[in-house]
């Protein structure tokens, strides 16, 4: 579960995110949908750590990622909007680097990359050093990263930026098992047909605030209008 | 020339609104930066003044000798700026992304080389050029100068030496890299260490100080003559004998013999710079793109490890976390050529400054001597310590680089991530230093008090600029550079180095008299005390224990920045 309460960050005199609150429930898949430089990507910064709040608390199943941070950050997996990893390192070596920060045991880790590198369909240059990697590439091996740990939040910001249409396919598929699968997700991106396709509940962020906030279901879907929606709302 | 102006207009904009962007934190720093830096400026400048007036008015060793001395450290100043524009060249010109997007532009190499060139010079030489003003200033104001000897002295006469440097540097790079492709780059970096070796060797060898001295000595008192002819006929084809000439014509009061001095430096750099451009015009892209095809051939290379218990899917014994980040920075150093090649070359100085010491055949007999000898020695492995630092102990957390957002997200508490830092650093230094301090004390002067006296000392200090130069590592931090050399060039890295040199002055100041005390005792008096050694171990322990905490505090707060 995720809880955003009252969230504001602040660079100097410019309000990035202005008191954000949302709630995503287990086993949720949630997207966070925005203009450019809405503040997106800050509140998923305050989310995973990477930004201190200037007020408010971000709550990871409860824990507060400010004040109990470890705990926080073992309970969720996190994809950047840009994948850096290391250039010297293989995505091999990478995944077990990751897998070593979260303490896992060698040969079980082993088995967990062995699995996403034929999930992923990466087995062609998961031992090749990341400096030949294409974006997509990256951004596999960071998704590969973010479930090492079998997380039950998953935090991501643009997953699909750069994948080939295959390499998209299975990943939506892969987020969507793991839905079902009682795992909380919570979703930047701009792709609004992935979002009605996915997504349980939606938030559109402008100028820092919250201005649009709905869940879908059966029988309340957005059914192709999402696109129209963000349009006014954003305008 | 619109695309050059421009462009350097885009540059000039972004430094002036990072230098004044308003922000406290922003005021404090470029504050404290100007008073270090000044603050060293004026220190130079006393120590020119100092130092001349010692030579010719105490020493009375005579003009002529003098500028030789000087022509010897325009030389070693010389070749530290060659050094330092080649090495941070091939970042700036050869593998920075600024470049990849101008080669996209409509815009000649040529445009291209010469903004990329002012780039590195400016980047990699301003301290020196900073050092070598201040300098200036202190040596003419020795001798009364008139204000136009300063304008032509610092502006036509040492900025052109410092340019030629620069630029036979680039173009030096450039061939090299043309090179490259034929003989494979492994084998060309171990010739430039041997060619550069060689070039302090041959000098050295060829001006012969110790015979110059003696030659001109003989003619005491009348030592202030010309002894042009004791100069190797190569020399006078140097640049900095070129400087040293013009300086010493002018304080002469001979303005006619030093003119042409000046002119040669001038047409040298100009003849210089049109040669580059020609040469950019034939050859700064092809040799762009043979470092981009060097680059990918080592990708390709890259071969399974021996090094099987350093593998990151193998557990080690330590903690894992610990064993994770360990094995991470030892395949990100071993496997980056600009890392251990440096780690390679600054071993090989260190071998050079001990065998350089053991040969030191030094009969002194008198007390104040000895002091200096000692303090000399024991200072410059302080210096060669804190280079070491600056190079490879101050990027250490800058080389966390964009990738840091895995280590920032994961269960890893920061404090322990700076402390590993901290601890790998402090066990390689203290190794290090403590094995120089030792073997070049042993090897000046073989006594038990002052060798441990040395080792103390040194271990206290090599904590102390251990702690600053991983704190201001943190605080200067540079995530999106992934150039460690370009790191350690930066402004920040200028100031952490003053810093540590401002702090081995401290430490010199305190074990001065003490030490003067033992040699006092010791020629004079015969007796071998070691009831001194306490006070000024205790006050250099209390101030490296000061230093390393402040920094380190400093430096925690600082990795918890946002990313």
């Amino acid at each position: 579960m995720i809880e955003l309460q009252n969230v504001t960050k602040k660079f100097g005199g410019f309000t990035a995110v202005d008191g954000v609150s949302l709630r995503v429930e287990r086993g949720q898949f949630f997207g966070f949908l925005g203009p450019n430089g809405a503040g997106k990507t800050t509140t998923i910064k305050m989310m995973t750590g990477l930004y201190e709040p200037s007020a408010g608390a971000c709550l990871i199943n409860g824990f507060n990622v400010r004040r109990a941070p470890l705990m926080a950050k073992r309970h969720f997996g996190y994809v950047p909007d840009q994948p850096y990893i290391y250039d010297k390192l293989s995505g091999r070596e990478f995944l077990f680097f990751v897998g070593g920060l979260y303490r896992l045991e060698a040969d079980d880790l082993r088995k967990r990359i062995d699995g996403y590198v034929a999930l992923f369909e990466m087995e062609k240059f998961i031992d090749k050093r990341a400096e030949e990697y294409s974006q997509g590439m990256r951004q596999r091996i960071v998704l590969c990263s973010a479930l090492l740990h079998q997380p039950n939040v998953l935090i991501i910001d643009e997953p699909l930026v750069g994948l080939d249409p295959r390499s998209a396919r299975l990943v939506k598929d892969t987020l969507k098992r793991m839905t079902r699968d009682g795992m909380t997700i919570f979703m930047s991106t701009h792709l609004l047909e992935i979002v009605e396709e996915l997504c349980d509940k939606i938030a559109i962020i402008k100028d820092g605030k919250i201005i649009f906030e709905q869940e879908q279901t059966a029988t309340h879907s957005f059914d192709g209008q999402l696109e129209q929606i963000f349009l006014e709302v954003t305008k | 020339m619109r695309e050059l102006v421009l462009v350097l207009n885009v540059k000039a904009h972004i430094l002036l609104k990072n230098l004044f962007d308003g922000r406290l934190q922003s005021i404090i720093k470029n504050l404290s930066s100007f008073i270090i830096f000044g603050g060293v400026a004026v220190g130079v400048f006393f120590l020119s003044r100092l130092s001349t007036m010692y030579l010719i008015q105490e020493a009375h060793i005579g003009q002529f000798l003098y500028h030789r001395f000087l022509s010897m450290l325009l030389y070693v100043f010389f070749v530290t700026v060659n050094l330092g524009n080649m090495i941070v060249c091939y970042a700036t010109m050869f593998k920075s992304d600024e470049v990849k997007f101008l080669m996209g532009l409509p815009i000649s190499h040529e445009k291209i080389f010469l903004l990329k060139f002012l780039d590195n010079f400016f980047y990699s030489s301003s301290t020196l050029t900073l050092l070598g003003l201040s300098w200036l200033l202190g040596y003419g104001s020795t001798y009364s100068m008139p204000w136009t000897f300063y304008f032509v002295a610092m502006f036509l006469v040492f900025l052109p030496f410092m340019l030629i440097s620069g630029l036979l540097a680039v173009l030096f790079l450039m061939g090299l890299i043309k090179v490259a492709s034929r003989v494979g780059i492994r084998m060309l970096l171990a010739g430039l260490v041997v060619v550069y070796l060689l070039a302090v060797y041959l000098y050295f060898r060829m001006t012969n100080p110790v015979q110059l001295v003696q030659e001109v000595m003989k003619y005491y008192p009348d030592v202030n003559q010309y002894f042009g002819y004791l100069d190797a006929p190569a020399s006078r084809f140097l640049p900095n004998h070129w400087v040293s000439e013009f300086l010493y014509w002018s304080v002469r009061g001979e303005p006619e013999v030093a003119l042409p001095w000046f002119f040669i430096l001038v047409l040298v750099m100009l003849g210089l710079m049109i040669a580059a451009a020609l040469l950019a015009q034939k050859y700064y892209y092809t040799s762009w793109l043979s470092a981009s095809d060097a680059q990918a051939l080592r990708i390709t290379r890259n071969g399974p490890s021996r090094l099987r218990f350093l593998q990151l899917s193998r557990p080690g014994r330590l903690e894992r976390q610990t064993d994770v980040l360990l094995k991470r920075d030892f395949w990100m150093f071993f496997r980056e050529p600009g890392q251990w090649l440096h780690l390679l070359l600054m071993s090989v100085l260190l071998m050079v400054f001990l065998v350089s010491v053991s040969s030191l055949e030094l009969k002194l007999t008198q007390p104040l001597l000895q002091t200096t000898s000692f303090l000399v020695v024991f200072l410059f492995n302080g210096f060669l310590v804190a280079s070491l630092l600056l190079r490879f102990v101050f990027p250490a957390i800058s080389l966390e680089g964009e990738p840091f957002w895995c280590v920032r997200s994961a269960p890893v508490s920061l404090r322990k991530l700076y402390l590993y830092k901290l601890l790998v650093s402090l066990v390689m230094v203290l190794a290090i230093a403590e094995a120089l301090v030792a073997a070049s004390t042993y090897l000046l002067r073989s006594d038990p008090v002052l060798l441990r006296f040395a080792l103390i000392c040194m271990g206290s200090i090599a904590v102390g600029l251990t702690g600053l130069n991983l704190g201001a590592g943190a605080y200067f931090v540079a995530y999106k550079e992934k150039n460690p050399i370009r790191v350690a060039s930066s402004q920040g890295a200028s100031l952490t180095f003053l810093a540590s040199m401002s702090f081995l002055s401290f430490s010199a100041m305190i074990v001065i008299l003490p030490l003067k005390k033992y040699f006092d005792n010791l020629i004079i008096r015969g007796w071998l005390t070691t009831d001194w050694m306490v006070l000024p171990i205790v006050l250099v322990g209390v101030v490296s224990l000061v230093v390393f905490l402040v920094s380190t505090g400093v430096g925690l707060r600082a990795l918890h920045r946002d990313l």
